[in-house]
């Protein structure tokens, strides 16, 4: 019995000198940071309705790019362009393929979502709206969905940034131009252009204009991605306003894609 | 009369056809060269982001090839004046399009005409010169 007793008291003794350690553990802890404040949604009304100046333009309407010779929908290397190895060996595979006249790495074909800066040159009409705190724009090709954040707030941690093929966007005035800064980019089946794959490291910075009344929309481009070229390329690309139009639901399904000769020919697509 | 017949086509217009109104890769297709089939409409696709033509066409073999049509988006459709209801199975037409260079039968549109004689392609009909989709 009494050496159950002792048995005991060291338990106990044990014991509190551990919850004791814990508490002293406890108390010289660093204390836990607070969380930043939680940034307002860009259609939260408090966020819309803070004060701001005056935008220079409204882009809200249907929009189309305005595909001629001198304004093409594809975005080309520059002359001179060089590539990182990695880059270089799909951008000769692809050149073997075309001249076998095959498709290489059609992705877009195969369902995947065309991204930035592709998916601002199809032939379907895009919406956009502005607002005060951003500009939305939906694509009538897949109803790809873009945001550019106007409210002040900065890139998302890039370990937090979830990566999409329309990447984060975040637009601030200047003069008579909107500039748009898109980081968060995925890291594949992401293109530029035929053999030049975009990745998780590119940068694409856009200068926005409205001319004629409103009626064109201009975009100039700068993009860089180390992983795949070396310095930044630059595009200027004219949308025209049309207003007899709307975008409609759009999707890329097997069903439909099973009749399109261009997606399902195996002989035709190198992968 | 032949059913199958490939032609060389003139370099203009070339490239805005198909290019301008696809979404992916055309380069499946020979863009120099129209092939004319004459056939009946398994079906006509009306849908987004592209519609299409699967129609039976009579090859050189006493048999019938299964063709499939690639076409644009029908919001370009529409203003080249096609409906939904434009093509129907059973329906003889003759379609022009630019062939698969690899011989599989399968073609990118380039017009269709009915058995009433009209004829659909997809530029809007008054359009002087070719125009992409407005």
């Amino acid at each position: 019995m009494r050496k159950q007793f002792e048995m005991a008291k060291v338990i106990l003794t044990a014991g509190l000198f551990v919850t004791s350690a814990f508490s002293v553990m406890a108390q010289s802890a660093p204390p836990v940071p607070a969380p930043p404040p939680a940034q307002l949604g860009a259609l939260a009304p408090s966020n819309i309705a803070k004060p701001r100046p005056k935008p220079a333009f409204d882009i809200t309407g249907t929009w189309l790019h305005a595909f001629s010779r001198d304004n093409p929908f594809t975005f080309s290397p520059p002359a001179g362009f060089k590539l990182t190895p990695e880059a270089q060996v799909h951008y000769d595979a692809a050149k073997k393929a075309r001249a076998e006249g095959k498709a290489y790495h059609d992705d877009i074909g195969q369902c995947w979502p065309a991204g930035l800066p592709l998916i601002m040159t199809r032939v379907w009409p895009i919406a956009m709206i502005q607002k005060p705190t951003a500009i939305y724009m939906v694509s009538g090709f897949m109803n790809s969905v873009r945001i550019i954040y106007l409210d002040g707030r900065p890139h998302t941690d890039p370990d937090v940034i979830i990566p999409s093929f329309n990447g984060e966007s975040i637009g601030h005035w200047d003069g008579d131009s909107l500039v748009v800064d898109t980081v968060g980019f995925v890291d594949d089946h992401h293109w530029l252009d035929s053999g030049i794959p975009l990745s998780d490291k590119t940068h694409m910075v856009e200068r926005m204009r409205l001319l004629g009344d409103g009626a064109t929309l201009e975009i100039e481009y700068t993009i860089s991605d180390p992983k795949s070229w070396a310095g930044e390329w630059k595009w200027t690309k004219r949308w025209k306003r049309v207003d007899d139009t709307d975008i409609t639901e759009a999707s890329c399904l097997p069903d439909l894609n099973a009749h399109m000769p261009s997606v399902t020919s195996k002989s035709v697509n190198v992968r | 009369m032949r059913r199958f017949q490939v032609a060389c086509m003139c370099i203009a217009g070339l490239w805005m056809s198909g290019a301008a109104y696809a979404h992916h890769s055309m380069e499946g297709f020979d863009r120099a060269k129209n092939v004319t089939l004459v056939g009946t409409v398994k079906q006509f696709k009306w849908a987004n982001p592209h519609s299409w033509i699967e129609m039976e066409v009579p090859n050189d073999k006493g048999g019938v090839d299964t063709w499939n049509i690639e076409m644009t988006a029908p919001f370009v459709l529409v203003r080249a004046g096609w409906k939904s209801t434009s093509l129907k199975p059973g329906d003889k037409v003759t379609v022009v399009g630019h062939p698969q260079k690899t011989g599989e039968p399968g073609a990118l549109f380039v017009s269709v005409t009915t058995a009433t004689g009209e004829t659909l392609t997809d530029r809007p009909p008054a359009a002087a010169t070719p125009t992409p989709a407005k």
